[in-house]
This record gives C-alpha cells, structure tokens and sequence, in this order.
C-alpha cells in the first residue's frame, strides 16, 4: 500500500502534540500553525480524535488466562510425548525395514558375481584352472 | 505495504521461533537530574518492572513454573488488550493472547535476557498478530465486532446516532449503552486500518506506550516512527470523521 506522502511540518505534527519534538522542531511547527488555519484544523481534528481514542475503556483478560495457556501447554507437551512414543515402533521398524533390504541386496549382488562365485565355489575354482575356456567369463 | 521511506528499518523478528531481541540501551538510572520528578518517577518504576522480570525470567530458565505463572498474570491485559485491538474479536484475541505466552515459554531459552524482557514480550505479540491478520485476511475472516450497522447509528449524536465520546454529559445506562457503542465504532474503523498503521495506533494511543518503546518494538527508526504514526492517525481521523465534534 503506497502511502499519501505528507510535508515535513505535518509529518512532525502528531509528535508534537506527543510532545516528542526538539525545540526547534516545535517552533517548525508552531510556525506552521501560526500560519495555516487549515493546520490548526488539522490539529485540533487529531486532538479530538485522541480524545476519543484514548478514551476506550481498558480491556481485561478473562479471570482463568493463566489456567487456559497452562492447560495448553501441558496438553501440547502430552501431546509431544504420546507422538513421541506412537512413533517410535513405527521407527524402529522403519530401521528394521532399511537393514533388511540392504542384506537381501547385498546377499544378491554377491550371487549374481561370478568372482565371489568363484572364490566361494573349490570346484569351479578347479575347473578354471584346468580348462579356463569352460570357465565363467569375469568382466 | 510500501514504505516510501528508505530510512525504514527491517523488522528483526523474521519467524516466531527465532525472536531476536532487540539491541536497546539500559534505561537511564531513576536519579538522572536531566528529569523532571515525574518522568524520574516513571524510570524509577520501570526500573523496578524490569528487575522483578529479569528475576522471573531468570527463576522461569530454571524451570520455576510459579515464575511463569507471575510473567502471565502480569502482562496478561496488556497483550490481551493488544490483541483485542488489534483483532477485534474477543475469542480470536484470547486465543492469540495465549499463543503468545505459550511461544515465550518454549522461546525463554533464547531470550538473553540483554533488553527488556517487556519489549520482547511484545515483539513476539505484534508478530504473532499480524501473522495471524495476514493468515485471517487470506481466509475472509469476519470480525464478530457487534455493530449495528443501522444507518442511523452511523449518524453523528447531534443526528440521533452513536455518540461522540464515552463520557456522556448524562451518566446512566444511556451514556453506558453510548459509550460501548461509540466503542464499537471505532473498533470497526480501527480493523479497517493497515495493519502497521493499526498496530502503532494501538501502542501508541490505547496501550500509551512511549516512542522509545515502540522502536524497541517494530524495530523503525524514529523519523519513520513519527511520519508513520501521523499517517496513521490521519487515516483514522479520516473514518472517525463523522463522530468528531
């Protein structure tokens, strides 16, 4: 959203009626009113609108806030824990689940190279050295 | 929003888990004799506030849940009030209300305890609201501000519709049924505001936080501060217009 832009005198206005202005930059502003009714009508607008701003009552919070966030804050921590604990087979197995397609992969791999074959293999080893051409072919 | 002025500062709270705190100076010592007795009066309270919080906060790091308990009730109001303004509707405020000191629980480990614990605290509270504003306007969320939109009760007072001020010059039930309408109605035109706008409206006009603080808070500097704010105001007293004597 694009702000209106505002001259400096008036941009300072709303701190001085905070009384948040160095003393020239009051003076600034005392000038301008001085000399600008349209300024002073400014002016007075926002002191009338403050008026009724300030004026609204001061809200309470309900007499159980803290038992509220409390109960919130025990049910989010019991919540953590129950998750906690819901996943943890769920992990475990997960683990379980990682370990053993990684020993079927392996445990297939070595089956399927013939050099393991070989070495695991006396016979085979044997017939290689006899007749190598009947032997497997290792890339 | 935007900020046509560069000298704008970054906010630098950027989510609520990580709530930065703000670099601020110590408060000046209550016996500064550049102070007038009241402003004296004033730091010399605040001083009190501040070293009662760092001792909570301190004793709530340890684990003590009565500390929390005191945190909370202290500042409950203050950031229910700002919520309730900020929203407009008072189920959503205490929700967000709780939010805040919930995320302030989970985040004291973080809170170094090097600025006041106060302006944190409000920090965590403007950005969990206007996160939950952009959240609520991306929903079509309806404020529940109970408003008669009669127009007759848009009318100003002298054209029989809600009041001027709160203080009627009749006390009495009328004046009661008045006022809380008039409060209605700037409640209403508030919600319209820009959020930023609505936000320094609240600290500064309703919750009379001083300049310094909201600096602390929005993290704007201090010429951005006041042009903001007079353009806040100005747009308020725009819509307030027709209840302005």
């Amino acid at each position: 959203m694009a702000e209106p832009s505002t001259t400096d005198a008036d941009a300072l206005m709303s701190a001085y009626l905070d009384k948040q202005l160095a003393p020239e930059e009051a003076a600034k502003v005392e000038q301008l009113l001085a000399a600008s009714p349209e300024a002073r009508e400014e002016l007075d607008g926002l002191q009338n609108m403050l008026k009724l701003v300030k004026g609204l009552p001061e809200v309470e919070a309900p007499p159980d806030f803290y038992e509220k966030v409390a109960k919130k804050l025990r049910r989010r921590r019991g919540r953590g824990e129950v998750l906690w604990m819901l996943a943890l087979p769920f992990q475990v197995l997960s683990v379980v689940m990682i370990l053993v397609v990684a020993v079927t992969y392996m445990l297939l791999h070595l089956e399927h190279d013939p050099s393991v074959k070989l070495e695991r293999d006396p016979a085979a080893k044997k017939t290689a050295e006899l007749a190598p051409e009947l032997a497997p072919v290792v890339p | 929003m935007t900020d046509p002025d560069p000298s704008a500062a970054t906010p630098r709270v950027v989510d609520l888990g990580t709530v930065v705190e703000p670099d601020e100076p110590e408060p000046p010592p209550p016996d500064d004799a550049s102070l007038s007795p009241q402003a004296r009066e004033e730091a010399a309270r605040r001083a009190e506030q501040d070293r009662r919080d760092r001792r909570l906060v301190r004793k709530l790091k340890e684990g003590d849940e009565r500390a929390f308990q005191e945190l909370v009730t202290t500042y409950q109001n203050r950031i229910f009030g700002l919520m309730l303004r900020m929203i407009g509707n008072r189920q959503e405020a205490e929700d967000l209300a709780q939010e805040v000191f919930i995320i302030v629980y989970r985040a004291i480990g973080s809170y170094r305890g090097e600025g006041r614990f106060y302006t944190w605290l409000y920090r965590i509270a403007s950005n969990t609201c206007k996160n939950r504003i952009k959240y609520l306007k991306g929903r079509n969320f309806h404020r529940s501000v109970e408003i008669e939109d009669s127009p007759q009760a848009q009318l100003p007072a002298s054209e029989g519709g809600a009041v001027v001020t709160f203080q009627s010059q009749v006390p009495g039930p009328e004046a009661t049924v008045e006022g809380s309408r008039m409060e209605q109605v700037i409640q209403r035109e508030l919600a319209a505001l820009d959020p930023e706008h609505r936000l320094l409206i609240v600290l500064r006009d309703i919750q009379g936080l001083s300049y310094q603080d909201i600096i602390r808070i929005t993290g704007l500097q201090e010429g951005t501060l006041k042009s903001r704010l007079h353009r806040a105001r100005l747009a308020l007293k725009e819509r307030l217009q027709p209840y302005l004597r």
